[in-house]
């Protein structure tokens, strides 16, 4: 699985020379972190667990050829790695498909959906029904700022095509095990920490310095840098999801406490 | 390990060796009762089955299928539930505060919930000697509530305790920092200290977080008891004489047995206790088992647990320390000023990655380039959260779905909905909170509704009519089947409800032991208040040692 949407050209902006930033190994403000590079640190169960999932991409076994293409460009938008040199992309979509293919849930189905590996086989042919009423076009063949469109309207609760579907599964609740799912994959990835500076794996040997963002010995200090969004992106607005009050207030499910 | 066969009649069986189940067998075993505990999960290695890693730690959350609706409706699994020996306490983030006397007179004070048929007196001798076996970290002196101290010391802060200590500084609100949690402040006997990597909720795999996996199950075994692993209870067996006679149930292979005991205690948590007893119905009691008030399944609370998250010029790495490492219960009470009864807490949480992606999904909304961007940001986040007592509500409950199991056992169908006072408290609450992380100096603050632990459906009163057991746990209508967990709780004040659960088991324990065989054989009911039995508690694990409160 490798870049669907190719020759698209999708790249964050240095805002100082308005010129495209190349995509690189490891984007963020983290420069040389690595936390693959403390693995002898770890224990052994943990060690085995993070490097099957680095050097193991699951194969697509789940979806179809033609709902794998289309889940990959969907996840292209929805956690775009564009910034990211191909070597070092995180297959989001293989991710997500071995979790259906096992058919792993959360714990719960919420009575108006259905279950997760349908939620998919109908979300997918929603967001197809999409592109054809926004660009008469496969969501595959969009450009990438129709893709946002469609993606945003799902994002808003407002989408203006594929009723029948809607109304047999609420958009918000599609939108957000969606989202949840490709973050789920993209920042259980080791890349995806050196990117953000966190610590990763951190037993036996715990941390040190729990005051003041202080790094540990093995961490790096953070050296920012400006970069604006891709101009043919909607995605670097925030606004809360739409949709009725009822769905707006529908609570987060990651464990906190 | 003692190996009992289905076949022996043993004295207990007890369905889930979670938090109380754990602390059950312990003590029946210690007495010298034959006891089993059956426990849908597995008994973990911790070294070899548990990872440092956030994805890797599904295996710990019961993550079979569950319904949920009604007008708010509860996410189920990672955040509430757990499988597997020790149950919640292997992933709870262990703020172990004890509830404050006002909690067990809701309704005498407040004229909304429940009365317990307990008072704080009655469970104080129990939270002291848990504080002190668990152990509990905390301050010398904990001012709310009934004030008192903790035998181990405070916990050092991280970064999101120091920005709760600052916004409440700068609002003159008091705090309480570095506990009260379950987590080891300093090595004893065999388990290591805290390391501080923040991994509580994926379970601790250093042995410093408390869990009855590490704390009581170790005793139990080696006083005799028995806990069967990977065993699914289906159904409780009531014989002619309205009496249960043990407990089907289906073993790692899916093959069915059935364990004879003399007397049954189910410790399955809010959800799968009142599930079991449902799916337990048969003649007389075809609306389920224990259920002639009607209550079974009702009742089920949840806490407010609205994260509300601030954005920081400096870096605050939120994913070092213990999730839970300080905390306020300056609001905790009624004020009549707010417009609504009972009260909240402030406390620390703190976030993994995925966790954290999530959130800024619903609190921010975002997703593509902005939530790459905002988790570029995610070492300058703090993030501290409501814990709302939410009342109980009849419609509030567990019923049994259409769909079943992998064992073919109709699954639990959840219903959830706030009510006028629940809303009016949780916008407070949130204000209240996003305030707090104002004046700390937060840059950005946003806010994730959500709800935090399971308690109630199966509660415990003096009225046959509107409750499920007695003031110790046992039915009303079944003199040898008890309920000993959460679900027996009337309210839930705003504490974590670990330590209550505990003391709750060792309480119905102590009334267990002096009740001796009458149990098996007579269907009288003593009500006398047993004596505390101080010499039960796992070996070296009781002493003096407290900070002196005068």
């Amino acid at each position: 699985m490798n870049g669907a949407s190719t020759g698209r050209k999708s790249l964050p902006i240095d805002p100082n020379t308005h010129e495209p930033l190349p995509p690189v190994r490891q984007p963020g403000y983290y420069p040389g972190y690595s936390t693959l590079a403390q693995q002898t640190f770890w224990d052994a169960k943990t060690r085995s667990v993070i490097l099957h999932r680095v050097n193991h991409t699951p194969p697509i076994r789940f979806f179809d050829s033609e709902q794998a293409a289309l889940m990959k460009a969907v996840c292209d938008r929805i956690i775009p790695q564009d910034d990211r040199d191909p070597a070092y992309r995180i297959p989001i979509v293989n991710y997500i498909d071995e979790r259906l293919h096992e058919d792993k849930i959360d714990g719960f189905r919420y009575e108006n959906m259905p279950a997760d590996r349908d939620v998919y086989r109908l979300g997918l042919q929603a967001i197809d029904m999409l592109a054809q009423d926004r660009g008469g076009l496969r969501f595959v063949n969009l450009d990438a700022r129709r893709q946002d469109e469609v993606l945003k309207s799902i994002h808003d609760g407002n989408a203006p095509a594929a009723q029948e579907i809607w109304n047999h599964m609420s958009i918000q609740r599609f939108w957000k095990g969606l989202v949840s799912d490709c973050a789920s994959a993209y920042y259980s990835h080791p890349w995806a920490w050196d990117e953000i500076g966190f610590g990763g794996p951190a037993y036996p040997r715990g941390y040190m310095r729990l005051e003041g963002g202080e790094p540990e010995p093995w961490e790096v200090d953070e050296v920012r840098y400006e970069w604006q969004t891709p101009p043919d992106s909607l995605s670097d607005v925030y606004e809360p999801a739409g949709g009725d009050s009822e769905q707006k207030g529908h609570p987060g499910q990651g464990g906190t406490h | 390990m003692r190996r009992f066969r289905d076949t022996d009649e043993v004295d207990y069986c007890i369905v889930g060796v979670g938090s109380a189940g754990g602390v059950l067998l312990q003590r029946l075993s210690r007495a010298g009762f034959q006891v089993v505990g059956i426990e849908a999960g597995p008994f973990w290695d911790t070294e070899r089955d548990w990872v440092s890693d956030e994805k890797g730690s599904h295996q710990l959350y019961w993550t079979d299928l569950r319904i949920t609706g009604g007008e708010h409706p509860l996410s189920l699994g990672e955040n509430n539930s757990g499988k597997g020996v020790g149950g919640g306490s292997v992933h709870w983030a262990a703020f172990a505060p004890r509830f404050h006397p006002s909690d067990f007179r809701v309704y005498t004070e407040d004229g909304v919930g429940a009365d317990w048929p307990i008072s704080y007196d009655d469970l104080k001798p129990y939270y002291e000697l848990l504080e002190r076996e668990i152990p509990i970290a905390g301050p010398a002196y904990f001012p709310w509530g009934d004030p008192h101290g903790y035998p181990y010391g405070p916990h050092p802060m991280g970064g999101v305790g120091n920005s709760l200590i600052r916004g409440c500084t700068k609002l003159g609100i008091r705090v309480s920092a570095g506990g009260p949690v379950a987590i080891l402040s300093g090595s004893r006997g065999d388990r290591p200290h805290c390391i501080y990597r923040g991994f509580c909720i994926q379970g601790c795999k250093v042995g410093a977080k408390a869990s009855t996996l590490i704390t009581h199950v170790p005793n139990a075994l080696e006083s005799g008891g028995e806990v069967r692993d990977c065993s699914m209870a289906s159904r409780i067996e009531l014989g002619p004489d309205r009496r249960v006679k043990g407990v089907h149930y289906f073993d790692r292979e899916g093959r069915e047995h059935f364990q004879k005991a003399k007397a049954v205690i189910v410790s399955g948590y809010a959800i799968e206790t009142p599930r079991l007893l449902l799916n337990s119905a048969c003649p007389g009691f075809s609306a389920g088992l224990a259920n002639s008030s009607g209550t079974l399944g009702r009742y089920l609370m949840a806490q407010a647990g609205n994260v509300i998250l601030g954005r920081f010029d400096h870096l605050v790495r939120l994913y070092k320390a213990p999730p839970a490492h300080a905390m306020t219960e300056e609001f905790y009470e009624t004020d009549p000023k707010r417009g609504f009864a009972r009260g909240f807490a402030i406390q620390t949480v703190g976030p993994l990655p995925i966790a954290f992606a999530k959130q800024m999904m619903v609190a921010k909304g975002a997703w593509g380039w902005g939530m790459r961007r905002v988790m570029m940001d995610y070492n300058h986040w703090s993030s501290i959260a409501v814990l709302g007592e939410i009342l109980p509500w009849a419609d509030n409950r567990v019923e049994l779905a259409s769909e079943t199991d992998q064992f073919g056992i109709p699954v639990a169908k959840v219903t959830f909905n706030l009510h006028d006072n629940d809303k009016k408290l949780i916008e407070f609450g949130k204000n209240k909170v996003m305030e707090v992380m104002w004046a700390a100096g937060a840059e950005d603050v946003v806010q994730e509704d959500r709800y935090a632990h399971l308690v109630g459906a199966s509660r415990m009163g003096s009225d046959p009519e509107t409750s499920v057991v007695d003031r110790f746990g046992r039915t009303h209508d079944i003199a040898n089947l008890f309920v000993c967990d959460g679900s027996v709780l009337p309210t839930q004040g705003s504490a974590n409800p670990g330590l209550t659960i505990q003391a709750l088991a060792a309480r119905t324990a102590d009334y267990l032991i002096s009740q001796g065989d009458r149990i098996f054989n007579s269907n009288s009911r003593d009500m006398t208040q047993p004596p505390i039995r101080y010499n039960l508690s796992p070996p070296g694990t009781f002493w003096k040692g407290m900070p002196r409160m005068t």
